[in-house]
């Protein structure tokens, strides 16, 4: 049995991933993840800089999203706009935990 | 092999059209999506009507489906002789794979052999695997064995069902929901494609004392009323062994108590806080000594809680 230890990435929001990985494991091409940047949906951690980094995060939600493009066909502007609110939803469900937590006590 | 009856999966008859089918898939994709619906039976069913839609939608993969013949949905079926959507020429087994495995392969290997006689490189699938860690486990670190099935091409080049084993370590810090990402544990790649990666979803097996909130740990604290009236130092368990906390006198129930820096790990920073969460409980049968006091207790005390009531 093979012991695995290196290549193990966190996807959360303490690390990143460059636009080149983000790429390689979401299965977007650069122009659809530069037109997410463009509307808002997807925020890089360095906008100035010209190679882009995200937190690893995002993987999680870009997956989330493409098979949601996938199986209802999502043109363009629902794909950003689907991201949004996935991301949204996402904070919301952290917050509705932690609200739960105090409301149980 | 068993035999799923993909149209009846859709709730479409065998003569539907392309647009009818895609009508079904999108009407139960709203239905079952996992993404949509918080149905937990939902996820397994939408699989189902996923694997049924990709291969009707497809009128090359619908027709070698349709050439499978029809069965009744659950029964051992083979291929005929020369189907069209074999890979493994005369002989193939089929034993070892499922419909699902057959269509995929069918699809990769039409990838593969499209560019100019060329054969394209195609990507391993990714996977995903949820797996369930103590908290001690999280706090700590740990290794975990995981345990898949990916299909994969023999020496013969005969479909199969070969199993992915191996441990990975999960490093301390881990949350309940984290997703981890092990790059190239997915499916094989071919012609020179990458792996495909394997993606685990971590939870946390609940604890008999704690409560997990990201970082942060709680507990339920009892307190006698004695304790909650005139304070006391009590032994809290933590995962790092009890500490003593000093109870404030007067303290009500659900007022919280921070043991800082007793939480989970986090990456490059402090650990999360635990919260000790005040309970006042009395006892459900007291004795004849403990009612006594209370009764004594409650003529000499002039405390009226409900006063804002007033």
């Amino acid at each position: 049995m093979n012991i695995e230890f290196s290549e193990i990435l966190w996807l959360d929001n303490q690390h990143e991933v460059s636009l080149d990985e983000l790429i390689a494991l979401s299965g977007l091409s650069l122009q659809e993840i530069q037109h997410l940047v463009a509307s808002g949906a997807l925020k890089p951690n360095n906008p100035a800089e010209d190679h882009w980094h995200f937190n690893s995060h995002c993987i999680v939600s870009i997956r989330t999203l493409c098979k949601l493009k996938q199986d209802f066909e999502l043109e363009p502007n629902a794909f950003a706009l689907t991201l949004l609110f996935l991301e949204r939803i996402r904070t919301l469900e952290l917050q509705l935990q932690k609200l739960n937590q105090n409301s149980s006590d | 092999m068993k035999y799923k009856d993909y149209y009846e999966i859709l709730g479409v008859a065998k003569t539907a059209s392309q647009d009818e089918i895609k009508k079904a898939y999108r009407k139960l994709a709203h239905q079952y999506h996992p993404d949509v619906s918080k149905d937990p039976a939902g996820e397994e069913k939408f699989k189902e009507i996923g694997e049924a839609y990709a291969t009707l939608k497809d009128l090359e993969k619908r027709a070698a489906y349709d050439e499978l013949g029809r069965y009744p949905s659950g029964q051992e079926f083979k291929p005929p002789p020369n189907w069209s959507g074999s890979q493994g020429g005369q002989g193939y087994s089929f034993d070892d794979v499922d419909l699902a495995d057959l269509f995929t392969s069918f699809t990769k290997a039409r990838q593969g052999g499209q560019h100019q006689g060329h054969k394209m490189p195609i990507p391993g699938q990714d996977y995903e695997l949820a797996i369930q860690i103590t908290l001690e486990d999280a706090y700590h670190g740990t290794t975990v064995d995981l345990s898949f099935t990916v299909p994969e091409y023999d020496a013969q080049g005969q479909l199969k069902r070969v199993p992915h084993t191996f441990k990975a370590r999960i490093p301390k810090g881990v949350t309940d929901g984290q997703k981890m990402l092990l790059r190239g544990k997915g499916g094989k790649g071919a012609n020179g494609g990458a792996n495909g990666n394997l993606y685990l979803n971590i939870s946390f097996i609940p604890h008999r004392l704690f409560r997990v909130v990201d970082h942060d740990i709680f507990i339920d604290l009892p307190l006698t009323v004695t304790e909650a009236a005139l304070g006391a130092t009590v032994e809290v368990p933590t995962l790092e062994g009890a500490v003593n906390l000093k109870v404030p006198a007067g303290i009500a129930s659900g007022q919280k108590l921070r043991i800082g820096k007793r939480g989970l790990p986090k990456h490059n920073q402090e650990n999360g806080d635990l919260f000790a969460i005040a309970q006042i409980v009395v006892p459900a049968k007291p004795s004849d000594k403990e009612r006594e006091l209370f009764k004594a207790l409650s003529e000499a005390s002039i405390f009226n809680p409900r006063a804002h009531f007033e």
